[in-house]
């Protein structure tokens, strides 16, 4: 048995082919524009994130820089002071002072000795020990902070310094 | 306006700002590599890129053994100039300031300003100054200088220094000026220790220095690898003591109107040196004049007369001659020796210092007396030439004693295997002639008669302290040239002799031995007429002696006498050193006894 369409239907069938026509064209670019730019958002996304952990990198590189300034600094205000205090108190100084105040040494016939059980004389004096100091391998951050996405590309295919 | 205006604008928007941001990175670029500066950050990359850097540690401290600051590292500036930044006001302002400041040559740094730098390609010159000694070195600032440079700097109405710049130099600094000169040398600009301590230990002091890569990343977040310091320093000098001894010095050199003058304190048990001074002094925060010029090919100036400074010692020699002859057993104190006030050795006639006949003598008298011709007769005719130097290099004579500071030298002594050696050789050689040491090395031979016969090392350094630890310098003994027997019988007879030969070495309180010396200097016509060298050497408590003392006292003009001149400067010393080391009088365990008992 054969339907028989009237001319309306046929109408309307061609109209939607058209329209669906119409339509293809422009899904076409569509998914021509998605194999393009999906990459480029991902490579932007990627670098966004690749710019940030390096910038924060520099801004700690610099701040390690400030720091060591500051140490410097420090350093050689604790060096003028210290260099002060002993010019302070250098005998001569302290002989000066004394003899402004109205003293004089004691000579031997003037000073009672004692016996005293029990006596310990002072401790020898001993000074601070200089810093160890940290091997520069030791001193430096781990690579968990430092390695590049480079580097360890390479050194998965073995092209790197095998670390 | 439609959708797609809307779009478009928006779109053009967003590329002109990105456009103007492109822009500005492209300017930046092109003026970082071609601008005004351009040349400054192409040196600054040449020189950090993958070249290595040497970071050098803070030097070593130095203390004295209560834990008085000797030496440290002040902050100190090198003056430098970036070129590019100079103007013509600034060169002239530049110049002019720091001349007046400093007071250096404005030609000089004028020139140095204007010279054609660029055309080196230097781009950043440090300023130099030629030294008095002829040495051309960088410029070296103070804090006070460097911060009111930085004033100037910071000022828009004081001079303009544009292109000055301070370069921060660690320096080193002696808080406590001339007072240890001698004892620890000092360090030049380059860092580099000389003389003293300073030399002795200066790899030990300087640390070790670490080389590091640039990497061509700047602000790389690796931090700056901390360097090992170089090790501190005990010495065991006594601050209060050398400036005791120091003073008393220079008011004896001052009243004698004598050139010179040394003194030792030695412990003679363990050879701790307490206080070791030298006038005229060295000032090692100023230490130029004792450098050589760099063209200089001259030796270099004799920096400390106590390990360098060699002289024929005279009669506190006696005191060597004697103890060997007692240890050999070829004469006993009270053994009479006739003194007819002359002697012939190998043709040369040997005479008493005053001349004059003594008659018969004990060897304690001989000692008291300081009769030449009683000690020149005990070595010819008694101890004889083979054992007489025998006892000589066993005390060390003609030998570095190893004392841990720069530029010792060993002295001379002829023995009868030098060619030119003669029979009058041992006859001079017996009451310190025709021989010379060093300060250092007699004070050493003579603690061992203070010391049971055993000779000690001498040393400065007490203990060394490094990042992993600490380090006790044992006494190290160099030899027994004597029996304690031996030294315990010399010990009593310098006693008595000093008792009787001159009061003006006797300390109340206190039984001490010594002898005097009065030394003639060597010229190249035989001795000089008029100059001696006057010295002294004793010890005490004769008990259990706890210091020795060495004075030597340079061309005196108020008397050329030991006794008279270096002696009372022994007394002077010892009197306060008794004090200072805590040594009660010879006396006091009797009066204690006797409190006790009540």
């Amino acid at each position: 048995m054969h339907a028989i369409w009237s001319t309306e239907e046929v109408d309307q069938v061609k109209r939607r082919r058209q329209q669906a026509y119409k339509h293809g064209q422009k899904r076409l670019p569509t998914r021509v524009s998605d194999r393009v730019l999906l990459p480029v958002v991902a490579f932007l996304l990627v670098s966004g994130l690749y710019l940030t952990v390096h910038s924060r990198h520099a801004r700690v590189g610099r701040e390690v820089l400030r720091l060591e300034e500051l140490k410097t600094e420090l350093l050689q205000e604790q060096a003028e002071l210290s260099t002060t205090l002993a010019e302070l108190t250098s005998p001569a100084r302290m002989l000066e002072q004394a003899e402004a105040l109205g003293f004089r040494p004691a000579t031997a016939m003037e000073i009672d000795y004692l016996e005293i059980e029990g006596y310990q004389a002072p401790a020898p004096f001993v000074p601070n020990r200089p810093p160890a100091g940290l091997a520069h391998e030791e001193s430096s951050l781990s690579p968990a902070y430092t390695e590049t996405l480079g580097e360890r590309i390479f050194d998965w295919f073995g092209w790197g310094s095998g670390q | 306006m439609n959708m797609n205006q809307l779009t478009r604008r928006r779109t053009q928007v967003v590329f002109g700002i990105m456009l103007l941001a492109v822009s500005a990175v492209l300017v930046q670029l092109v003026r970082v590599q071609y601008g005004t500066y351009a040349p400054i950050f192409a040196r600054r990359v040449e020189v950090a890129e993958n070249l290595e850097d040497e970071i050098t540690p803070t030097r070593g401290l130095i203390y004295d053994r209560d834990g008085d600051l000797l030496a440290t590292n002040a902050p100190m500036y090198y003056v430098e100039v970036e070129i590019i930044q100079l103007t013509d006001t600034s060169r002239r302002e530049i110049a002019g300031v720091l001349s007046q400041v400093l007071n250096l040559p404005y030609d000089d740094l004028r020139n140095q300003l204007e010279a054609d730098w660029e055309g080196a390609e230097q781009w950043r010159i440090r300023l130099r100054q030629t030294t008095d000694a002829g040495n051309n070195w960088p410029i070296i600032v103070d804090q006070v200088v460097a911060d009111m440079l930085n004033g100037f700097l910071a000022d828009p109405d004081a001079p303009d220094l544009s292109g000055l710049d301070l370069a921060p130099a660690p320096q080193r600094s002696y808080p406590d000026g001339t007072l240890m000169g001698h004892v620890l040398g000092f360090v030049n600009q380059l860092g580099e220790g000389f003389f003293g301590v300073e030399g002795y230990y200066d790899d030990w002091l300087t640390g070790q220095a670490i080389t590091v890569e640039n990497g061509d990343v700047p602000l790389q977040a690796s931090l700056l690898p901390d360097t090992p310091a170089g090790v501190n320093l005990v010495l065991t000098i006594d601050l209060d003591i050398q400036q005791m001894v120091t003073d008393i010095l220079a008011e004896a050199i001052e009243n004698t109107g004598a050139e010179s003058g040394q003194v030792i304190v030695m412990d003679p048990r363990n050879g701790e040196i307490l206080a070791m001074t030298t006038l005229p002094p060295l000032d090692s925060n100023n230490y130029e004049p004792w450098l050589p010029a760099e063209n200089d090919q001259e030796e270099e100036p004799v920096i400390n007369p106590i390990v360098a400074g060699q002289f024929e010692p005279g009669s506190t020699f006696k005191v060597l001659t004697m103890a060997a002859a007692l240890d050999a057993g070829v004469v006993a104190p009270d053994d009479i020796f006739v003194d007819e006030g002359v002697i012939e050795v190998g043709g040369v006639e040997i005479r008493n210092w005053n001349g004059g006949k003594w008659g018969p003598q004990t060897m304690t008298g001989c000692m008291q007396h300081s009769l030449n011709v009683c000690l020149a007769n005990i070595a010819v005719n008694r101890l004889h030439a083979t054992l007489f130097y025998e006892y000589m290099q066993a005390f060390g004579m003609g030998q570095l004693t190893g004392v841990d500071l720069a530029g010792e030298v060993a002295g001379q002594i002829r023995t009868p295997r030098h060619p030119e050696w003669t029979d009058a050789d041992l006859g001079t050689n017996s009451f310190g002639q025709g021989i010379s040491v060093t300060p250092m090395q007699l004070i050493t031979a003579v603690a061992a008669v203070a010391n049971d016969g055993v000779m000690v090392q001498p040393h400065v350094v007490r203990t060394v302290v490094g990042p992993e630890g600490e380090y006790w310098p044992q006494t190290i003994v160099l030899g027994q040239p004597i029996s304690a027997e031996t030294a315990h019988t010399l010990t009593a007879m310098l006693n008595e002799s000093l008792n009787g030969e001159t009061n003006f070495a006797q300390v109340t309180g206190y039984q001490l031995a010594g002898k005097t010396g009065t030394a003639q200097i060597p010229d190249e016509f035989g001795y000089d007429p008029t100059w001696t060298i006057a010295s002294f050497i004793g010890w005490g408590p004769i008990s259990d002696p706890a210091f020795i003392v060495l004075v030597r006292i340079d061309r005196p003009e108020t008397s050329p006498w030991g006794s008279v001149v270096a002696a009372p400067v022994f007394r002077d010393i010892v009197e306060r050193l008794v004090v200072m080391l805590e040594i009660p009088p010879d006396d006091l365990p009797q009066q204690l006894a006797v409190e006790q008992g009540e």
